[in-house]
């Protein structure tokens, strides 16, 4: 293992566990001493509404009801296309969407007063069901050959649907924010968030002032997931319009069924795909792919930009169309999940694959295989794999572990018993860092290295700890090239009024890009080292010069300089008179380049491996036909505990990005991308193979198992 | 903030005789419920509920056992432990309690389960006086038990005989911490080649567990073979009977696992 890879203590593991970390929930007082005001939201208890009115009752002093009156610049969250108000405008479009604010010393009376004022509706028919929802926030083609060509001359032609539901984050920590005017009239907001210069952007729009005027700071916080990319900017501004009109500081730390049912989750979808079939190889797919985005477009482009890009799998099938819709309904805004709308996807291509394999009567590992993109093969959308492509090296290292092929054969002979065995198996990749020339014309990262008299070297960027490491691994790659040892080196949780932007925390593109920034300013600062002298350094990103630049508008060229590789196994038992699936083994092998700190990521591969689980079987949710969702607490919404897989197998495949930190790529998605198409497969060869049962939608949960067996004894 | 911590069943009783209060053992169903105004009667220093002990005819379970305590006795029937091992993680099965199980009410209690495929009665203690009562008279009704203002659930009394024979299933969302979805026991008695007891207890699927006897007694003194040729007729008697609830899954799921488990049984222990 390289130097590099060892691993260290983390940064923030004395005071995570010795329970020292101040999370904002944890506040005392506010940062002059005042004391904070608990503000709770007003949210609608209908799903789309005209409101005609809201009756306030006579409120005690000190207390405040804060709405879209209150907001001094415009009422738009800046996340996208900044659709999204702060505070409803004159509907409301979702159930959860915040109407106003109680805001007030005491939370009971908080409470209370919420509780006792009366929202008067106009209700208005809900847009609810994808499938007859028209209004595209989004709508994307692209595609390369000639389709009708490939179809005219296909031996075979297969069309099937595939669905995915809702996935909810689940850290740890719920969604929480504080907003603390300032001496000066800055307004000061923290809290529990990954992007403190999305949130700065928000802020800086409602708030109607100069950047100097909004002050962000990341508090430490309990895990992201994707959740804590797009929400903190809405709840932040809630807080910010708040803590204006009170003078005074405010917090809103949402409850669990609130964060649960309000906050953004995984887009549901539906993939419904056509492929041809010539010679016994996939010469053509076409793909149309549709997102539920929820009420507003949050971060549904960006979503659907990743989705639809990984349609085709890591697959090289020369005629591609490809269509994507995100459609608008009532109902909560989904955002970022681990994955970002590629879970969607491939699992679409991996069961598409997989079925066409059945259907041909040839085994589907070895028709994947016949089908995988190689290094210079073009991607996609006509960019190209400027590096090795390792996937056969890793299905094959996936067989030596867990006898995959074997057992493949042997659970495809008829079973009969209570508890019948089946095996699949997974390909994915994830593009590492933003899509498109995004780094280069949105982002722009910048990162800074201040180096103290005393010798010690702070790193000075914007990417937040949520648990991935952040804070350890920057520090190691700084205290590597300075030769530095590590306690010399520190990363704080950024602060806006301290640290440049480099970017949000996002798309695995801290390490590898910020990462990267981060060696070379270590390098120029290596040069120019004077013991004893304060100094600082600057790096800017660059795009590598190889990559194909990238058309958003015609979705063509390089979406991303590199890919990390992921190949999942897993074997399940189902049980017939339960329909329980029982998860055997899970073996799961990923190329993140060099890993920055081994245990850090074998953390990040085996907890997000047991969230694509989850995923794919027991976490089930959706909303009622009022738009409600129901299982809005943690014994409704079941996520898997380790006893759900005990035997779980992690290991890496090493294949190094020449511009990534001494190779390192993107980790934090990769584990979950994949596992909805190896669980499924897994399950449908238990059941007999996709001629007896036909699976095309997850969670598949164990009442879907028993619905299956039911169709057969009928 | 008014509490009681009596540490004799005499003081536990004379406080729930005189006061407004809930019985609180080992918190993991109360604690989160965090109800706001009530006064409870904390019953974990009362070690006389906390004994294990038996008789000719029962095992006697105090209802502040924990469960943790109950896997550890040789007391305690293997059915019974099996039920138990599957409750929720270690951390609640050190402070859950057999008592706490009974008076939540809930048809998805595991332990009450067990109680009621295996005739368990239960000792009620007031003040005043004490009674026994047979587990499944106490649920009267969904959260609705046989249980006065001034009464406690002192013990469970477990019939010592046959329960080796048993057949037990529990179908949770997940394999730790997971409420059941459905689940059940069976026992079956053989004697002379003959059927000499059957029951047959579904939880998790109804307002309360349900048993029904007068099913049971189909099979009652019948040899494998009549069993056997009666067994399609008795489970189509359980679907035609069974009035479950949907829940986190549907009714229907439910019916068809039972019905499933009710055969499993039948083909196994006849």
């Amino acid at each position: 293992m390289e130097k590099i890879s060892q691993s260290v203590v983390k940064k923030d593991h004395s005071p995570k566990m010795g329970g020292r970390s101040v999370y904002v929930a944890d506040y005392n007082t506010a940062k002059n001493g005042d004391g904070i005001l608990t503000g709770k939201i007003l949210h609608s208890k209908v799903a789309r509404a005209r409101i005609r009115g809201v009756e306030v009752p006579t409120l005690p002093d000190g207390y405040y009801y804060v709405d879209a009156k209150d907001i001094p610049g415009d009422n738009n969250v800046n996340i996208v296309l900044d659709d999204m108000p702060v505070y409803c405008r004159d509907t409301v479009e979702y159930i959860g969407e915040a109407i106003g604010m109680v805001v007030g010393p005491d939370s009971k009376k908080v409470d209370r007063i919420l509780s006792e004022i009366k929202v008067n509706y106009e209700e208005l028919e809900p847009v609810l069901d994808l499938r007859t929802a028209k209004e595209a926030f989004f709508n994307y083609e692209y595609g390369h050959g000639d389709m009708d060509k490939a179809f005219a001359e296909a031996d075979h032609v297969y069309e099937e649907e595939f669905e995915t539901g809702y996935q909810e984050q689940t850290y740890l920590e719920t969604q929480g924010m504080m907003a603390e005017p300032e001496e000066g009239g800055s307004m000061y907001v923290h809290g529990s968030m990954q992007c403190i210069y999305y949130v700065h952007g928000a802020v800086k729009r409602v708030l109607n002032c100069e950047p100097e005027g909004v002050h962000i700071f990341q508090d430490v916080t309990g895990g992201g997931f994707g959740g804590k990319e797009a929400f903190p900017s809405i709840l932040a501004t809630e807080v910010a319009v708040a803590a204006k009109k009170a003078n005074a500081p405010v917090r809103c730390v949402f409850d669990r069924r609130e964060d649960m049912e309000y906050t953004s989750k995984r887009h549901p979808s539906i993939c419904r795909i056509r492929a041809a079939v010539k010679d016994g190889k996939v010469t053509a797919l076409d793909c149309d792919v549709t997102f539920n985005a929820g009420a507003y477009s949050t971060l549904s482009a960006v979503v659907l930009q990743r989705g639809i890009i990984a349609a085709p799998g890591v697959y090289n099938v020369p005629n591609i169309h490809v269509t994507g819709r995100a459609l608008k309904t009532n109902t909560s805004p989904c955002g970022a999940y681990r994955g970002f709308g590629a879970p969607q996807t491939f699992f679409a291509i991996e069961m598409m694959m997989d079925h066409i394999a059945q259907d041909l009567g040839v085994e589907s590992l070895a028709f994947k295989e016949a089908h995988l993109a190689k290094q210079n093969d073009p991607t996609s959308t006509c960019g190209k794999y400027h590096f090795p492509v390792p996937v056969q090296d890793m299905i094959n290292e996936v067989d030596k572990v867990c006898d995959y092929r074997k057992k493949k054969a042997e659970y495809s002979k008829p079973q009969t018993g209570r508890y019948r065995r089946g095996i699949g198996m997974s390909m994915i990749f994830h593009g590492a860092g933003f899509t498109g020339s995004g780094e280069r014309d949105i982002i722009k990262a910048v990162t800074r290295l201040h180096k103290y008299a005393d010798g010690r070297v702070e790193i000075l960027a914007s990417n937040g700890e949520i648990g991935q490491g952040v804070r350890t691994t920057f520090c190691k790659i700084v205290a590597n090239e300075l030769n530095l040892p590590l306690e010399k080196v520190f990363y704080d949780h950024p602060d806006t009024a301290r640290v440049p932007d480099s970017g949000p925390t996002v798309a695995s593109r801290s390490l590898m890009t910020v990462g990267e920034l981060l060696r070379r300013a270590s390098i120029k600062l290596r040069e120019i080292w004077k013991d004893g002298e304060e100094q600082e350094v600057e790096e800017r990103y660059r795009q590598p010069d190889f990559m194909i630049p990238f058309s958003l508008e015609k979705f063509e060229g390089d979406a991303y300089p590199t890919y990390a590789w992921a190949v999942n196994a897993i074997e399940v038992e189902v049980d017939t008179l339960t329909g329980v699936t029982k998860v055997l083994g899970a073996y799961g092998n990923f190329d993140v380049g060099t890993p920055m700190d081994y245990n850090i990521v074998m953390g990040q591969m085996e907890g997000g491996f047991l969230q694509g689980i989850g995923y794919s079987s027991i976490e089930k949710m959706d909303y009622d036909d009022k738009g409600r969702i129901r299982n809005n607490s943690f014994s409704d919404y079941l996520i898997p505990t380790t006893k759900d897989v005990p035997n779980m197998q992690c290991m890496l495949h090493v294949e190094k990005f020449p511009d990534g930190p001494y190779g390192a790529k993107g980790a934090g998605e990769l584990p979950l991308v994949g596992v909805p198409g190896a669980y499924l497969e897994a399950v449908e060869q238990a059941l007999g193979g996709c001629k007896k049962h036909k699976l095309n939608h997850v969670p598949f949960t164990a009442e879907d198992t028993l619905k299956e067996l039911m169709k057969e004894a009928e | 903030m008014v509490r009681y911590t009596p540490v004799t069943l005499e003081e536990a009783l004379r406080i729930r005789a005189e006061q407004d209060v809930v019985p609180y053992a080992g918190g993991t169903d109360l604690m989160v419920e965090n109800r706001k105004g009530v006064t409870y009667l904390f019953l974990n220093r009362v070690s006389e509920l906390q004994q294990i002990s038996e008789d000719d005819t029962y095992v006697r379970i105090g209802s502040g056992v924990t469960f943790t305590q109950a896997l550890k006795s040789p007391l305690v029937p293997d059915l019974m432990k099996e039920a138990v091992s599957h409750i929720a993680a270690p951390a609640i099965r050190n402070a859950g309690t057999f008592g706490g199980n009974l008076g939540n009410g809930s048809a998805k209690a595991d332990s009450v389960l067990i109680e009621y495929v295996t005739d368990a009665k239960l000792r009620i203690a007031s003040a005043a006086k004490e009674r026994t009562v047979d587990v499944d008279a106490f649920y009267k009704g969904r959260k609705q038990l046989d249980l006065e203002s001034d009464e406690l659930i002192a013990e469970i009394l477990i019939p010592k005989e046959g329960l080796d024979d048993y057949y037990y299933q529990k179908i949770g969302g997940r394999n730790a911490l997971a409420i059941s979805r459905v689940s059940f026991a069976g026992i079956l008695n053989k004697e002379d080649g003959k059927i000499k007891r059957i029951a047959a207890a579904f939880g998790a699927v109804a307002d309360t567990v349900l048993r029904y006897k007068e099913i049971e007694k189909m099979l009652i003194g019948k040899t494998a073979a009549e069993a056997g040729e009666l067994k399609e007729a008795f489970i189509q008697k359980y679907a035609d009977t069974m009035v479950l609830t949907r829940g986190r899954v549907s009714a229907e799921y439910r019916k068809s696992v039972c019905c499933n488990l009710l055969r499993d049984f039948l083909d196994q222990m006849i």
